[in-house]
């Protein structure tokens, strides 16, 4: 008999194995009584009810709509400030505020989002519907900032926080815990009556099976979108205010709820409610544990906050693969030609020229700010940006061409700027640059590897667990950043007897160098949009399934891509390192690299000029307000601006890049094809705009015409079926 | 003679549901086979099962009498299976020329005949009949056009079994008419063994050699055009009377 090993099996072993492992050599001081395990059991229970009522809500959304909010937690942060408004601030009564906050605010929220924004994704592309939402999240985050500065601090007050609570063993329940854990069990309970019990409920399930179907069969479908938005801002809300106390009013802490939420969802595998709450159990109970009983020592201080992201990324092991599913393929009514390399060529020309003219100063406009006389702050931020726009150039094969949306590029970088300080930064060697690159390359390929044979939400998914991940365990070791070092880490980079480091002095060589890189980055990216890569990468991206049927390997095309792309990070984070001078374990933390995806995706993601244009996006906001006189307003707008930019996505889907090219290419005196294009699209436009009073009395007050055949055929799209055989003989025909 | 493709009771179970159950179906090279049946009788999961998108829950798959089974969809395009979707599954943002170039390129991969993609590429253009819509993005060409598309795509991996799922579907008469001299040629000069399905009759009894009748995931029928349409069970199931009622 052959002995077969399932992997799963395996991993799991491997899994437990290491768990052990982590487990006994971090072992603390408290031994396990009954009262050490009366504490762990009822601190993690009332976490793990927060965690899985966030979820639910979660799944709820997705079970029903198909798309993930990124946005949930940051929604329950904001709902969470309304409520200490509402309580502290104006001193209404706790349930009040609660009807007010859980019963009002939130199902508006809700209704709102459903109205204007989701229903319009729902058979976005999962890009685009990524984009929204965590611009979404971005948003109410930057939101809840301009309202409620984080400067003074604040807090939400535990419920019952003046009684004792209940003794159970030695220790003391507080009647907040409790509450928690009777609120997630009503939850839970509430849920399942009303998904098995109601009509509402019962609709929102058919939707789940067959969304057309459940339409021929009377369910309203808006109304079902609607109460499901609703009701996960709902939760959302329940868990923003029930976990206030325990991490603070705190706008980052808050949000961040989402990668357990993520983590207790993807163990339901987005779907069942009661695993939505066994996950949150899990997670809650496991961070209980490691307080309780474990000690991680001053080497991995931060190692407990990684814990949801850890358990994330076990759940997506255990995922069962995904089948190659076909008639999913959506069909964008998209033209556009490849750019000609000489066109390439004189663009990355202009960048150069450009950027090299405004650090030299060349530029006369804005004199008399800071701006226009390219300050040494200036030349320093002018740095920063266009290491940004390496990081987003990095993405543009791999979500713009693979359609692998990754949010992790910023925190490769990041490794990569503290591998550079150990390895070649000191001495100032252009080698260290290149043996960060090796190792950053493999470093994404390890963050996808769970999800490469998962769709591609668990792949977003986990890159936000591998970010977290990074800012909260990998940079905080003190072999990688040593927080007690003080001064320079790196050396200036010698390159043909040019210095370029962080020093006032060097920095304009630094920015004409980075400058100069980007070109030719973006060059060589567009040459390779023409190569058998990048045509291989976009056909498993527009149909897997069809992809592997002519031959392609998705696993190994994935993992191509992936290295391409953290080898560029990579380079970007030894840019990174170099122009701070100094690294501080705080320099990378995960909502830091969102914006950046989103800004590149806003611009088009597929384009490879996406990322200059994103570059002059990041640099507009310091640089008007600059110019303008650093108003108050345009520092709210820089908060809020990048997320509500992406999410007007789901109606400018493809990025401002295409949408300008098609409406500007044929100003170029040698785009013919372009002018003929547009011509034909608004002749088609124009064709197709058919009013509802053109048809009303057709063939009742006014006859027929030719014409008025012809239009009708077009915008039904049978026009070429029934040009042989005229359904009217109009000739003749007059009014 | 061992035929080119031989599926050996081949199940597929979704829950309580066998979408195919004991299918046993047998391609052979230089000919086109039919796989015809009613809307939901199985016949695209007999594809998925074919070109190993979808596992069979029992049942064994065949390529000249090897077994393939467990390999995964590159591997059997490797091997030579090649196939068309009922819904479109062209690459919609790239050019008709480069689907067809992402399948030649990949053919590099296991053919090291030393052939030159860009020019297998321009050949298959010419011979599907497509090659002045070569430069648009599929996205953008109509249906029929699409499907031409797909056709060509599959071609370009130089198959030697053919599926194809609704080809038909989306053409207009002449299109067909020109669909089916293609297969004929395909058939008779290269040797290339088709399986077809298809829901124009007229089509299917004209190109077809031998047929296979599918109803509710069951091989109900076989045989040539004639015997099949002649056959009161195969009437049965498209004319939706129920055949065992009708005996007795």
């Amino acid at each position: 008999m052959r002995l077969k090993f399932s992997p799963r099996l395996i991993s799991a072993v491997v899994v437990a194995l290491i768990v052990a492992f982590v487990v006994h050599s971090n072992w603390g001081s408290a031994s396990v009584t009954g009262q050490t395990i009366a504490t762990f059991l009822v601190v993690g229970i009332a976490l793990g009810g927060v965690y899985a009522i966030s979820a639910a809500g979660l799944v709820v959304t997705y079970a029903t709509t198909g798309i993930f909010n990124f946005a949930q937690a940051a929604i329950g942060c904001f709902l969470a400030f309304c409520y200490w408004q509402l309580t502290i601030q104006w001193g209404l009564p706790t349930m009040v505020a609660i009807v007010i906050t859980l019963g009002i605010i939130a199902p508006a929220i809700g209704i709102a989002l459903d109205r204007v924004i989701m229903r319009r994704l729902r058979d976005a592309a999962l890009v685009v519907q990524l984009m929204v939402t965590v611009g979404l999240m971005l948003t109410f985050m930057g939101i809840t900032l301009t309202i409620w500065s984080p400067k003074s601090p604040r807090s939400v007050p535990h419920f019952f926080e003046d009684t004792k609570g209940v003794q159970i063993g030695d220790v003391i329940a507080t009647w907040h815990r409790i509450i928690t854990v009777a609120i997630a069990l009503l939850v839970a309970v509430a849920l399942r009556f009303l998904l098995y019990r109601t009509r509402l409920g019962i609709s929102m399930r058919a939707v789940v099976d067959s969304r057309s179907l459940a339409g021929l069969s009377g369910a309203k479908s808006s109304v079902i979108s609607g109460a499901s938005w609703s009701l996960g801002c709902m939760m959302a809300g329940l868990a923003g205010i029930l976990i206030a106390p325990e991490t603070g009013l705190v706008v980052e802490n808050l949000a961040l709820v989402i990668v357990v939420a993520a983590a207790a969802a993807a163990i339901a595998q987005l779907k069942s409610l009661p695993m939505v709450f066994v996950g949150g159990l899990i997670i809650g109970l496991s961070e209980s544990f490691s307080s309780v009983y474990l000690n991680f020592g001053t080497d991995w201080n931060y190692a407990p906050q990684a814990i949801p992201c850890v358990i994330l990324f076990v759940a997506l092991l255990f995922l069962p693969q995904a089948r190659l599913e076909t008639g999913k393929v959506r069909l964008t009514k998209r033209t556009e030609r490849l750019t000609k390399p000489w066109e390439a060529a004189v663009g990355g020309g202009v960048m150069i020229v450009l950027v090299g003219a405004w650090a030299n100063g060349w530029i006369p406009w804005f004199s008399g700010t800071t701006f226009g006389e390219r300050s040494a702050v200036w030349l320093g931020r002018g740095v920063g940006f266009l290491i940004f726009g390496l990081i987003m150039l990095s993405l543009v094969p791999l979500i713009g061409w693979a359609g692998q949306v990754s949010f992790a590029n910023f925190a490769i970088a990041g490794v990569g700027a503290v591998l550079f300080s150990h390895f070649g930064g000191q001495n100032g060697s252009p080698i260290g640059i290149l043996f960060v690159m090796l190792v950053c390359a493999p470093l994404g390929l390890l963050i996808a590897l769970p999800a490469l044979r998962l769709k591609g939400l668990y792949l977003a998914l986990a890159t936000l667990a591998f970010a977290e991940f990074t800012d909260k365990v990998i940079v905080r070791h003190p072999k990688m950043i040593d927080p007690s070092a003080t001064g320079v880490l790196f050396k200036p980079l010698d390159i043909f007897g040019i210095h370029i480091s962080s020093d006032a002095a060097d920095r304009k060589a630094f920015v004409i160098f980075l400058v100069i890189t980007f070109a030719i980055l973006f060059f060589m990216l567009e040459l390779m949009r023409r190569s058998r890569w990048a045509r291989r990468w976009i056909a498993m991206s527009d149909s897997p399934a069809a992809s592997a049927t002519i031959g392609i390997n998705l696993t190994t095309t994935k993992m191509a891509v992936f290295m391409l792309s953290g080898a560029m990070a990579g380079f970007a984070g030894c840019m990174l390192g170099l122009s701070q001078g100094a690294l501080r374990v705080d320099s990378f933390p995960m909502f830091l690299g969102l914006p950046l995806v989103l800004l590149l995706a806003v611009q088009g993601v597929r384009y490879p000029v996406a990322a200059f244009m994103g570059l002059l996006g990041l640099a507009s906001f310091p640089a008007l307000s600059e110019v303008m006189g650093n108003p108050s307003w345009l520092t709210q707008v820089s908060l809020i601006g990048p997320g509500l930019a992406a999410v007007a996505m789901a109606y400018r889907p493809e990025g401002a890049v295409f949408y300008s090219g098609r409406d500007l290419a044929g100003l170029l005196p040698w785009r013919a094809d372009a002018r003929e294009e547009k011509a034909l699209l608004d002749q088609r436009t124009r064709d197709q705009d058919i009013g509802r009073d053109d048809i009303n009395d057709l063939g009742i007050s006014r006859s027929f015409t030719r014409e008025k055949v012809a239009q009708l055929d077009r915008v039904l799209s049978i026009a070429d079926a029934v040009d042989d055989h005229p359904m009217v003989v109009s000739t003749g025909v007059t009014e | 003679m061992t035929a080119l493709l031989t599926t050996q009771e081949v199940v597929v179970r979704f829950g309580v549901l066998q979408a195919v159950s004991q299918a046993s179906i047998e391609v052979h090279a230089g000919r086109v086979t039919g796989l015809i049946g009613p809307n939901g009788a199985g016949k695209t999961t007999c594809f998925n099962v074919i070109t190993g998108l979808q596992e069979p829950t029992s049942g064994k798959v065949l390529l000249e009498g090897v077994d393939i089974t467990g390999k995964s969809p590159s591997r059997r395009a490797r091997l030579g299976i090649a196939r068309t979707f009922q819904k479109l599954e062209v690459f919609g943002s790239l050019s008709a020329r480069e689907n067809i170039m992402v399948a030649a390129e990949q053919r590099k991969a296991w053919d090291k005949s030393g052939f030159d993609p860009k020019k297998v590429t321009d050949e298959i253009l010419e011979k599907v009949g497509i090659a002045e819509v070569s430069e648009f993005m599929v996205g953008t060409l109509p249906t029929g056009t699409a499907r031409l598309v797909e056709l060509a795509r599959a071609l370009a991996t130089n198959p030697r079994l053919l599926l194809l799922d609704e080809a038909s579907s989306g053409l207009t008469e002449e299109e067909t008419e020109e669909m089916a001299a293609l297969l004929r040629r395909l058939v008779a000069d290269d040797g290339l063994g088709i399986l077809l399905v298809e829901h124009d009759m007229s089509f299917v009894m004209g190109i077809c050699e031998y047929i296979y009748v599918l109803d509710f995931g069951r091989v109900i029928a076989t045989g040539t055009p004639a015997e099949v349409q002649a056959n009161p069970t195969v009437q049965a199931a498209y004319l939706g009377t129920d055949a065992t009622e009708e005996a007795s």
